[in-house]
């Protein structure tokens, strides 16, 4: 396992060094790489594949602005999720933030209604929107964690390093992620058994 | 509600991200634990919940054509190839120069700087004021207050001498021509400038304490005083009067000595 991670590394930097001079198929290669994986934590995080899509344009041309500052040794995964993650971060405040929390708030309110029947509640799609919105409704680095975790599929020593965070942060965090989801799911949760 | 020290560890048990002996140790716990096993139950209700959002991403996934993907995202980005090559060969320049290892010399470099402009600083405001103070306070107060007393004694002298003269031509003249002369425009200039110099002097006199030429100063301006009201029409004894008045009193005898004296005192 290891000696084949050591070779897959190597073959990033050489591809990395070939980018720094201009090398347009190196850098397809490295897109070719890693798009599903960017696209992967723009999607989970917007839940829109055109916001999903534009972040991983963004990330790729952030990337080759930014490949002079990219150093052998470091994990070449984590430094281009990192730009995804701060993409994704930066389009939200921009973009969602204001827009949504009004929506979200009035979103809740209207699904914790009594009038609200059970018949609707239990319907995947509707349990499915609810989850959306509790994960919405998690801290900004709770969520990140969460959806890293889960989605992506990442270690926490890789959130770590992707968030800039130490291993027991990353751990906590996706923990109480996990408990403020289970908080507020259950009253959902209640209804549909 | 009381929490075991393991309920932490739930997460990283669901994720499978613990070491084999920190799951096993775990798995005891949930054994013997109902609360644990409530929380796990009800944390693995969420992580399953989470799970039914796959297929969207399942769904936006196959959507999206990733072979094509690669060459958009390159033609995109290499189109504004010529500024960014030129950005890039900017940026490995300071990327050359901002390496992490020069951080030291930049560090030592940087406090070097600092150090010499404060040292530079401190130099030149000391060497500044030293320059002002001298420039400021190149005469002392002694020396003002001598210099002060030889222009009163000197403006004296002269005060002295040119009265001296003037009586001299009022007394050695007969009366009628002393009257006459009184009366022309030079001696009435004359007394008159005197008498405004006698103005200013006696603020002197009196500052530095000279008594002597205060008197003989005084009797010269009552003189004069007298004298500025000779008319054409004062009869000749009374000039005559005056001139032997002048002589009674030996004022042009004082006006020497107290000139001898000042004279003596020169600083």
């Amino acid at each position: 396992m290891k000696p084949r991670e050591v070779f897959e590394d190597d073959n990033i930097y050489v591809l990395v060094e070939k980018i720094k001079n201009g090398d347009r198929e190196a850098f397809s290669t490295i897109t070719r790489l890693y798009q599903k994986k960017v696209f992967l934590l723009a999607f989970s995080f917007f839940r829109n594949r055109e916001d999903a899509m534009d972040i991983v344009q963004e990330t790729f041309l952030r990337f080759y602005e930014k490949v002079n500052m990219f150093r052998k040794g470091k994990n070449f995964q984590n430094w281009i999720l990192q730009i995804a993650k701060n993409l994704c971060i930066d389009y939200y405040r921009k973009n969602c933030k204001k827009n949504n929390n009004y929506q979200r708030i009035k979103n809740f309110e209207e699904m914790s209604c009594p009038s609200y029947s059970q018949k609707d509640l239990n319907s995947s799609s509707d349990l499915k929107l609810i989850f959306y919105r509790c994960i919405d409704g998690l801290s900004e680095k709770q969520r990140m964690v969460f959806l890293m975790k889960h989605y992506n599929q990442l270690e926490y020593k890789e959130i770590a390093q992707i968030l800039s965070i130490a291993l027991g942060t990353a751990k906590s965090l996706h923990f109480k992620a996990l408990q403020n989801l289970k908080v507020l799911m259950s009253p959902y949760m209640g209804r549909q058994t | 509600m009381k929490h075991c020290k393991e309920t932490k560890e739930l997460a990283a048990f669901l994720y499978g991200e613990l070491k084999d002996d920190e799951r096993k140790r775990l798995e005891s716990h949930l054994e013997v634990c109902p609360q644990c096993r409530k929380e796990i139950e009800e944390l693995r209700q969420i992580v399953n919940e989470a799970d039914s959002l796959n297929s969207d991403i399942e769904e936006a996934l196959t959507s999206v054509d990733w072979e094509m993907l690669p060459s958009k995202i390159s033609e995109n980005v290499f189109k504004k190839e010529t500024p960014l090559s030129r950005g890039s060969q900017t940026g490995k320049f300071w990327g050359l120069l901002f390496q992490p290892r020069f951080r030291p010399v930049y560090t030592a470099l940087l406090l070097g700087i600092l150090l010499g402009s404060l040292a530079t600083f401190v130099v030149f405001r000391n060497s500044g004021l030293k320059g002002t103070s001298e420039e400021r306070f190149f005469v002392s107060g002694d020396f003002l207050e001598r210099l002060e007393l030889e222009m009163a004694r000197r403006e004296t002298l002269d005060y002295l001498e040119k009265s001296q003269y003037l009586l001299l031509d009022f007394v050695q003249s007969s009366p009628e021509k002393s009257a006459e002369l009184w009366q022309s425009n030079f001696a009435s200039t004359r007394a008159r400038d005197l008498l405004v110099k006698k103005r200013y002097i006696d603020l002197q006199l009196d500052r530095f304490q000279m008594a002597k030429a205060k008197k003989i100063c005084d009797q010269i301006e009552l003189l004069f005083f007298e004298l500025a009201q000779i008319t054409k029409e004062l009869p000749v004894e009374e000039v005559k009067k005056i001139q032997n008045l002048i002589e009674e009193k030996q004022i042009l005898l004082k006006i020497n000595l107290v000139k001898k004296e000042l004279q003596e005192s020169e600083v």
